[in-house]
């Protein structure tokens, strides 16, 4: 009758655990990020709150808490409310479905699942509950009845939908793989065999691109670009609603590096290709060890986004469009098209051939593709490295 | 195999730790807006009130009619997601499929063909100029 008990009770356990800290993750990702973008810029960062500034997020909090609460006129009253909420929401209800530890195995022989559902359409909700994350942004810049942030929330959704696509198509690559959308069966193909960045680097690759683009992150932050939307959908929000947003952002950042841990780099596996592995089920001391493994990897994906947004300039929003839909499209659906014929013939472990193969017939081809309409050649701006007159190439 | 209900009865109670989870989501969400709109203090005025446009008396209302490019990608949008939703189902069973078997083609023909005419519809939106922004 309750044998879908001890499950339930771990999952809620781990759900539990697991809010917690993606909550103050996000609160001491702000400071990280502000220590990385103080490193990179040869400055020292927060300092002064605490020993090294570790109690820099507790005094924001209780700062951003205790601030006005500030409603304009003229603005939709229920969707200006509602969106700060609809933004964080979605991004707090994805790691459900995440793996976050094999399998806890009783002396019984029975054993549950660490992660909160173990639904067998779990990479579809992950998706379907990422994606949602777009009504926020586009209902808070709506709501805002300000020129700036109507047009970082068009932006934001345009951007975000248009990212999407690419990455539902790399996705399916690694369904198509793995032949399963349950992330457990998903991590435990990688366990024993090889990860599925070493099998798919392209669709991996495809996949980090369009997470910085669905997380908002730089160099796709042209949503909240300060110098020209002074900071896009979120202009006129303040205290704890504008704090909810910056929540959603990292939450949802923490959430995606998860699942690209999981679904390329085999969540808690140790050993990149095939071989000696951790096993998946096993006493409580092996899932605080896989819990940690794949922790750590979520902790360096992080840090890779981080040391991008602090390195790279940002696009241009005619940029971002053309690099979603006349680039990364067709390249996903190349790969898409490599996989199901290899999965076809049976050539699985080939895969990586297949995406280098993707490459070279890429660059072979290049010189037939259709090239960009030469706009940007024509605007000689002073000192840039088109100053100099270059031919007309018509419209 | 067990008869489609009894599955559906075992799955069911695996979908209550999301149930729980949404609504602990929504209370977290309504109790951070209600408590900085209790806690912070309020004070008005007529030019605080008024919005932002940086420092200058705002022109008109925001809510105007914008790019139509916009409504059009998001139009070309609706037709790759749905696809791409078909798609996932498909994967899961092609993959278990006897690689190189009659069926295994069958599958794989059909959806190339279904692939075919999205990509179709995709050239066709490239030639008429859906993806320019400039």
């Amino acid at each position: 009758m309750y044998e879908w008990l001890p499950q339930f009770i771990t999952s809620m356990v781990v759900i539990l655990v697991v809010l917690h800290l993606c909550l103050g993750a996000a609160a001491y990702l702000i400071l990280l990020e502000r220590k990385v973008c103080a490193w990179t810029q040869d400055r020292i960062g927060p300092n002064r709150v605490g020993p090294m500034g570790l109690l820099q997020p507790l005094a924001d909090g209780l700062k951003l808490f205790v601030k006005e609460e500030f409603v304009p006129r003229g603005v939709d009253r229920l969707l200006f409310l509602l969106a700060p909420a609809l933004t964080v929401i979605p991004a707090l209800i994805g790691f459900v479905v995440i793996p976050w530890g094999g399998y806890l195995e009783f002396s019984d022989g029975s054993r549950v699942s660490i992660m909160g559902a173990d639904i067998n359409i779990g990479v579809i909700y992950l998706i379907a509950a990422t994606s949602l994350g777009v009504y926020g942004v586009g209902l808070g810049g709506w709501a805002s009845n300000n020129k700036y942030s109507f047009l970082g929330g068009l932006r934001a959704s345009a951007q975000m939908i248009s990212y999407e696509i690419p990455m539902g198509l790399a996705l399916l690559c690694v369904v198509l793989t793995a032949g399963t959308l349950l992330p457990q069966e998903i991590v435990s193909k990688q366990l024993g065999g090889q990860w599925y960045l070493l099998q798919q680097p392209l669709a991996a690759i495809l996949f980090y691109i369009c997470l910085l683009a669905e997380a908002g992150r730089a160099p796709f932050d042209l949503a909240e670009a300060e110098q020209e939307l002074i900071a896009g959908w979120h202009t006129e929000y303040s205290s704890m609603k504008w704090a909810l947003f910056f929540m959603g952002e990292y939450v949802h950042l923490v959430v995606g590096s998860a699942f690209f841990a999981t679904l390329f780099m085999g969540g808690w596996s140790i050993n990149p290709v095939t071989g000696w592995d951790l096993p998946q089920s096993g006493s409580i001391w092996l899932i605080l060890l896989q819990f940690g493994i794949v922790l750590g990897k979520v902790f360096l994906l992080v840090f890779l986004t981080m040391m991008v947004r602090w390195t790279l300039p940002r696009f241009r929003f005619d940029q971002l469009m053309k690099l979603a839909w006349e680039g990364l499209i067709p390249l996903s659906l190349l790969v898409l098209l490599m996989t199901s014929v290899f999965v076809y013939l049976g050539w699985t472990e080939w895969l990586w051939a297949g995406s280098l193969g993707c490459l070279a017939l890429i660059w072979l081809i290049l010189p037939w593709l259709p090239g960009s309409s030469g706009v940007n050649r024509r605007v000689p701006l002073v000192g840039s490295r088109f100053s100099h007159p270059t031919p007309d190439r018509g419209p | 195999m067990p008869p489609m209900s009894l599955m559906l009865a075992n799955q069911l109670p695996l979908y209550l730790p999301i149930v729980i989870l949404i609504v602990m989501a929504i209370i977290f969400g309504a109790v951070n807006i209600l408590g900085s709109h209790l806690l912070g203090p309020k004070r008005y005025g007529e030019e605080k009130m008024s919005t932002y446009e940086s420092g200058m008396n705002p022109i008109g209302t925001a809510r105007r009619r914008f790019n139509v490019r916009f409504y059009i990608l998001a139009m070309t949008f609706l037709v790759f997601d749905v696809e791409i939703i078909f798609l996932y189902p498909w994967a899961v069973d092609f993959a278990q499929l006897e690689p190189g078997s009659p069926e295994a083609g069958l599958f794989l023909g059909r959806i190339l063909f279904f692939l075919l005419m999205s990509v179709i519809a995709y050239v066709y939106a490239w030639k008429k100029g859906v993806f320019r922004w400039d």
